[in-house]
């Protein structure tokens, strides 16, 4: 509907400078128009997800629940949420505390996996001879599940954060190579050619053609990475036992049956991920793709 | 004259995507080129022209047989053999003017002079005004005279062409002739140019060399010495030797495509 009136508007003004003997005429990007729109299907879309769960929780109450606690529904947990962010307490700390907490162990955790994961991906890439056996072992890698890593974490590193740092490491680690390496070898062969011929060193081989070349797959490698280990983090606070996070929370609210903490948790989760995948990457890919060439003008 | 390129005797063999069957691509192909000549390589398509260009510029290396650089064999490649290549090969995240200077990189030079002959190289191609667009805004044929004044910044000894004009329309094709043509008489350098095109190998060659259909062997070569700027098609001398090299390139080209073509005009007619 939208793009039919824009089309239509820029149709009339075509129309009245076709005395020019025009049949070209810029048109006014139309900012406010597209923000609006992305902000209108973002919305339709949490809209969809928090219907579908107030009229489960109400299905479920009415109907099928038997049990004397009730399914909390959105609402519950908003006041609970907003409760929590003015400060009171969930299981012995803020809700600012077991954020932060689970946030540090993932930017740790990650960062580890991604100068490996990059550094690793860069050198199996670049040695064709190498990429044929290196990228066994991180096939292996990649089919072992997060939570596998327990036993491991633990024989090493015993209860506590570096255990969930060190699952949260292995499982963002296989993504990254995987995507880095491959991007690396899609550098067109006539490009290599061109480097070999110029006689351009190793460095400005990686710096201008193979990084360039590789930068949306290396992005896309560190976005799975990022979500990998997002996830299993929450999953490994539940059972490493550490004092504090958001996956501890989750983990506690179940045993204390406090269901709507429970969700506030899994709501404020989805926010962070949801923002570092919109926000962040979604710019940092963009960004790029300009700096590319493959997008917009000079 | 110096001889500043000699094939001797190669042979190049190519082994197939499964590496169960292995094709003879050239078979003992001998050339010397002197200083200073425009050589253009004709011959039916898949004929090895292109694999004899890749081993002159030091990509691959011959199975059997060597290439030798003023009397050095090739073994890697190097700036002194410039390639301007079939398909479009600049870097699209530079712009023009950087894309020219990227064929400097491997030389000891200040930013400011690398800038000059960037902006030199460019100029002899007519592009100097679009030094700051990226390629994707600039057409085939623009991309085609950027990947030149890249190989021209580098100053090599030899300029190996592989039909660098083939996907550009003829009107393009004619321009960017001359102005290879122009570049020839200027800086003096040797040619190497591939091409398909009898009329382009008429118009710029000073010597013509012939490949068989695969495999590759050099069957023919013809000498031109008139002046390029005295070369006119249309004269009697231009068309007689168009005859026959046509004649040569369809007695040595494929049969069976030959054979191909006479039964889709029996079909036509029944």
């Amino acid at each position: 509907m939208g793009n039919q009136n824009r089309e239509d508007r820029i149709l009339s003004s075509l129309l009245e400078s076709r005395d020019n003997n025009e049949h070209v005429i810029d048109v006014p990007k139309d900012r406010v128009y597209i923000l609006i729109t992305n902000i209108v299907t973002f919305l339709i879309g949490i809209l969809i997800v928090l219907l579908i769960w107030q009229g489960f929780s109400v299905l479920y109450n009415e109907y099928i629940g038997s049990s004397l606690i009730s399914f909390p529904t959105p609402l519950e947990a908003f006041d609970r949420l907003f409760e929590l962010l003015s400060g009171s307490n969930m299981f012995g700390l803020t809700i600012y505390d077991h954020v932060f907490a689970s946030l540090k162990r993932w930017t740790i955790g990650y960062l580890i996996s991604a100068v490996i994961g990059v550094l690793t991906g860069l050198i199996l890439g670049y040695c064709t001879r190498l990429y044929s056996v290196g990228i066994i072992p991180v096939h292996i890698l990649q089919m072992i599940p997060g939570l596998a890593w327990i036993p491991i974490a633990m024989l090493i590193f015993g209860l506590g954060d570096e255990s969930a740092i060190f699952i949260i490491a292995m499982t963002a680690m296989a993504p990254i190579i995987i995507n880095v390496s491959s991007g690396i070898r899609k550098a067109p062969p006539v490009i290599m050619r061109v480097a070999n011929m110029v006689g351009s060193s190793r460095l400005s081989i990686f710096s201008n053609i193979l990084i360039p070349y590789a930068s949306l797959d290396i992005i896309n490698g560190l976005r799975i990475g990022l979500a990998n280990g997002w996830r299993v983090l929450i999953a490994a606070e539940m059972v490493v036992g550490v004092a504090v996070g958001l996956g501890f929370s989750i983990s506690q609210a179940t045993y204390v049956v406090d269901y709507v903490s429970a969700f506030v948790c899994i709501m404020v989760i989805c926010a962070i991920g949801l923002f570092v995948e919109k926000v962040v990457f979604v710019s940092i890919e963009k960004y790029i793709r300009r700096k590319l060439g493959l997008e917009g003008g000079a | 004259m110096m001889c500043i390129l000699e094939a001797k005797n190669v042979y190049k063999v190519y082994l197939d995507q499964k590496k169960t069957k292995g094709r003879l691509v050239l078979n003992n192909v001998s050339l010397k080129v002197d200083e200073g000549e425009f050589i253009c390589l004709i011959g039916p398509s898949g004929c090895g022209k292109t694999t004899m260009l890749n081993l002159m510029a030091g990509f691959e290396t011959p199975t059997r047989g060597e290439i030798l650089y003023r009397g050095n064999q090739i073994k890697k490649p190097s700036w002194e053999r410039g390639v301007v290549f079939q398909e479009y090969s600049l870097l699209p995240w530079m712009n023009v003017i950087e894309n020219v200077k990227y064929g400097l990189d491997g030389k000891k030079l200040s930013d400011k002079e690398k800038d000059q002959i960037a902006i030199d190289c460019l100029t002899m191609v007519g592009l100097s005004e679009f030094a700051e667009q990226r390629p994707n805004l600039l057409s085939g044929g623009m991309k085609q005279r950027v990947a030149i004044a890249r190989t021209l910044a580098m100053d090599p000894d030899i300029m190996l062409m592989d039909e660098p004009f083939s996907s550009l329309d003829e009107q393009t094709r004619k321009r960017l002739d001359n102005e290879v043509y122009d570049i020839w008489l200027k800086k003096q350098k040797t040619v190497i140019f591939v091409t398909h095109s009898v009329d382009e190998a008429l118009l710029l060659g000073t010597r013509i060399v012939m490949f068989s259909q695969s495999p590759g062997e050099i069957i023919k070569e013809w000498k031109i010495t008139i002046d390029h700027s005295k070369r006119d098609l249309a004269t009697s001398e231009f068309t007689l030797l168009k005859q026959e090299i046509l004649s040569s390139l369809q007695t040595c080209s494929c049969a069976d495509n030959y054979t191909n073509n006479s039964q889709k005009i029996i079909n036509i007619e029944g």
